[in-house]
């Protein structure tokens, strides 16, 4: 749908943004040959699905999370957005526009390493006669402690021309938390006109945020995002090494997905470069994993794992080769047998009947010896081995003789243990 | 499991049995303790009849799983229905809209659990002594009507009356944009005050629920020692006044010392934890693992004006919805072994403990 060439040409030389360039290409092409990923798909499917109505925190959140020792998460926040923005384009997802802010890379039209820019082309495009953005930027990466202004201000640097983009707004001051949410608001509700729209917003990198201001503003800002009625999801990139573990977890309790980008081979990170590391650090370089914790709804957690691998044609996931248990050790508790019985058990042993109870229905009295039925009295002919035990009548096989010790002793009448039972 | 007949020993109190009978939501408790119910009848067998009246329940939330918000809509639940005053604090802009989720208490048509008579007619012996049984019976059922209104049965899916919370009975405090916990203490000072704890009768009963204390949203996060001493002063002030309060927190987003501190105050110390989805070891671990959706640990239980302390069979219990609807504690079991497949008893890593399984503990 667009030319790529004419999109290529505005890229800067540059490794990584030519890689992602293409990442458009190859998901739309259907002789793509990248492998389809269940799991990532199942990702962005969650996230286009977005929120339910009446929810206590609607938005969905995604948090990408990484480390030096696998440092992919760009790449799989650059997956997701592309994803996202083709659901949007495609109207198949619940929000209708993408608000992307971004704060470490640049993701200006210019010098866009990435799909955004035919998203952007498509976006300006009006449709059906009413102006109407799929995209907003907020950029909060050329000026964010507003240095370049003052610059201009005090004379010392030529003027930047500040082309008033309709879709790129330059954010000034990124360590006024409220500023930037209710601008995020602005941009979004503007994107999605007088309706409730749905829009979902793209935070770059979390930990830039979290340079600029503390833990527990960037953390009401986040909730106050999920807990708004037209933000359908969220996703952000946050680079766990960088921060406290309190930190990262803070941000995890906060997401309904967290999105572990993890080496293949955690070992062989942080050692010696030995030969044998070697191949094993050489691997950590293109491939890893992705472990992904859905929260659900009804309070389950559903775990994923898929292996990426990262090549010029962009990012690819494969299933995990090996399958390990997935038990956490700590969870196992302790666990009695059952005493219970559920009701099915229950109404079955009523229908057990007891060897030496009353019947109750008047016949003559029977012991129930437990192998036929007590209708049963007039087949004899399969009784011939078994025997049938009656009141009045020695069984034919065995006979008990018992000798009195003495004489002395009382007759057994006084003492009949059977005077208990109620036969 | 039998249930707490409530007469212990041969010995009783002399306690005011009047207070009890006129409000419904109190019950008299061994040793001269008075009883509030959770609102969920489970938990009430759990903790030996109920929650005491002054004392102080935390629960240990788990990042993955909202199930403190089951027990937590259950309390305030029970409380309202009951005629209960509430304070409820959260960290959201607004807390009043999560009154529109709490359940309501179910109609008696759908009662579930009434196997207790049964069983006791289900074990059928062949003896003549059984003609004296009746006068048991009665007994156990006179307990059983006076326990339906200490606990309701709620329907997590139909939201509760309006009328329950619309008066001046629900007072909802935010705790996310104040800078400290002051405003929040002042609250619930205010809010105590209207339950002074005398010997004469118990009037009314407060009910105190504060979600995720220490969320990362709040400033006051960042200040361990204030929520510290917060803490122990809402401890202080219950046991003073004839209420009870409920706390949940997040301990994987607190240093250690200060979650251990915190898990000290408690007096009755629970916790939740999320089950894997589709775990297939877990499935051939436990009975009925499709219908669970998380565990709930008891680590303390509180005992007051006893030096004797409970001992529970099971400190585990896996929370599970009935059909939906309904939120039941039950033991776990373990699932039967499978004969057939051969596997010797200490391989299912039920006696031994099998390196493949981890520890069990028995």
């Amino acid at each position: 749908m667009q030319n790529l060439k004419d999109f290529t040409a505005n890229f800067p030389n540059d490794l990584q943004s030519l890689k992602l360039g293409f990442l458009l290409q190859t998901q739309r092409s259907p002789s793509s040959q990248n492998s389809p990923s269940i799991m990532a798909e199942s990702i962005c499917r969650t996230l286009r699905d977005g929120s339910l109505e009446g929810e206590h925190a609607p938005a969905l959140t995604l948090t990408i999370k990484d480390t030096a020792a696998s440092p992919f998460g760009f790449d799989v926040f650059a997956y997701v957005l592309s994803q996202l923005s083709s659901f949007i384009l495609e109207g198949k997802s619940q929000s209708r526009s993408v608000q992307l802010q971004f704060i470490r890379h640049s993701f200006l039209p210019e010098t866009a390493p990435f799909n955004i820019g035919s998203s952007l082309s498509d976006a300006e495009r009006p449709m059906n006669s009413t102006v109407c953005y799929r995209i907003q930027i907020l950029d909060c990466y050329t000026d964010p402690l507003g240095w370049k202004g003052k610059l201009v201000e005090s004379g010392n640097a030529m003027c930047i021309s500040d082309e008033a983009s309709s879709v790129t707004h330059l954010c000034k001051d990124v360590r006024d938390l409220d500023n930037l949410y209710s601008l995020i608001l602005e941009l979004g509700k503007g994107l999605a006109g007088q309706g409730k729209a749905h829009f979902s917003v793209a935070i770059d990198s979390v930990n830039e945020m979290l340079r600029h201001a503390s833990l527990s503003r960037v953390a009401g800002l986040l909730s106050n995002l999920r807990s708004h009625d037209q933000i359908s999801c969220i996703y952000w990139l946050l680079h766990s090494d960088l921060h406290e573990v309190r930190v990262t977890s803070s941000v995890e309790y906060m997401s309904s997905m967290v999105a572990n980008v993890e080496p293949l081979n955690p070992s062989a990170s942080g050692q010696r470069w030995d030969s044998e590391n070697v191949s094993l650090l050489k691997q950590n370089f293109q491939k890893g994993k992705l472990n992904v914790r859905f929260k659900r709804r009804n309070g389950r957690v559903r775990l994923m794992c898929e292996e990426f691998h990262i090549e010029q044609s962009g990012i690819n996931f494969t299933p995990v080769s090996s399958e390990d248990g997935t038990i956490n050790q700590g969870l196992l508790p302790k666990v009695q047998f059952s005493l219970q019985l559920s009701e099915k058990e229950q109404t079955e042993r009523a229908k057990v009947v007891l060897p030496f109870e009353h019947q109750g229905n008047g016949k003559p009295m029977q012991i129930y010896d437990g192998r036929r039925s007590l209708e049963d009295n007039k087949n004899e002919a399969t009784l011939a081995s078994t025997g049938n035990l009656q009141r009045n009548e020695a069984s034919g096989e065995g006979e008990i003789i018992y000798f009195r010790d003495s004489d002395d002793e009382r007759p057994d009448s006084d003492e009949d243990p059977d005077d208990d039972l109620d036969i | 499991m039998s249930a707490t007949k409530g007469r212990t020993s041969s010995f009783t109190r002399n306690v005011l049995s009047a207070s009890s009978s006129q409000t419904p939501g109190i019950k008299c408790g061994p040793n001269g303790t008075f009883f509030v119910s959770s609102g969920i009848s489970d938990l009430d067998k759990i903790l030996g009849g109920g929650i005491p009246l002054g004392s102080l329940v935390m629960v240990m939330e788990d990042a993955e799983a909202p199930h403190h918000m089951l027990l937590l809509r259950n309390f305030m639940s029970q409380g309202l229905v009951q005629d209960q005053p509430l304070l409820y604090a959260s960290p959201s802009k607004d807390p009043r809209g999560f009154l529109g989720t709490l359940p309501c208490p179910s109609s008696k048509d759908d009662k579930l659990r009434n196997h207790d008579p049964q069983q006791e007619k289900g074990l059928r012996i062949a003896w003549q002594y059984k003609k004296y049984f009746g006068e048991n019976q009665q007994s156990f059922d006179g307990h059983r009507g006076s326990k339906q209104e200490f606990c309701n049965d709620f329907d997590l899916r139909k939201p509760l009356e309006r009328h329950f919370f619309s008066g001046q009975r629900v007072d909802c405090v935010s705790v996310k944009d104040s800078p400290n916990l002051v405003a929040l203490q002042d609250r619930c000072t205010t809010f105590l005050a209207q339950f002074p704890r005398n010997d004469g009768s118990i009037s009314s009963v407060g009910r105190i629920a504060i979600q995720s204390l220490c969320a990362p949203q709040c400033t006051h996060s960042n200040m361990e020692w204030d929520v510290l001493s917060f803490i122990s002063y809402l401890k202080s002030m219950l046991w003073s006044a004839n209420a009870v309060a409920v706390v949940t927190f997040p301990p994987s987003l607190l240093s250690e010392s200060f979650c251990k501190r915190w898990q000290h105050m408690a007096d009755i110390l629970l916790s939740v934890r999320a089950i894997p989805d589709d775990d297939k070891e877990l499935a051939k671990l436990l009975t009925g693992y499709q219908d669970m959706v998380g565990f709930l640990n008891v680590h303390k239980v509180a005992r007051t004006n006893t030096q004797v302390p409970l001992i529970l069979e099971a400190t585990t219990f896996s929370i599970k919805l009935q059909k939906r609807r309904f939120l039941v504690l039950e033991c776990l079991n373990q699932a039967p072994i499978d004969g057939s497949s051969g596997a010797s008893y200490g391989t299912s890593g039920s006696c031994s403990g099998s390196s493949k399984t981890g520890t069990l503990e028995f």
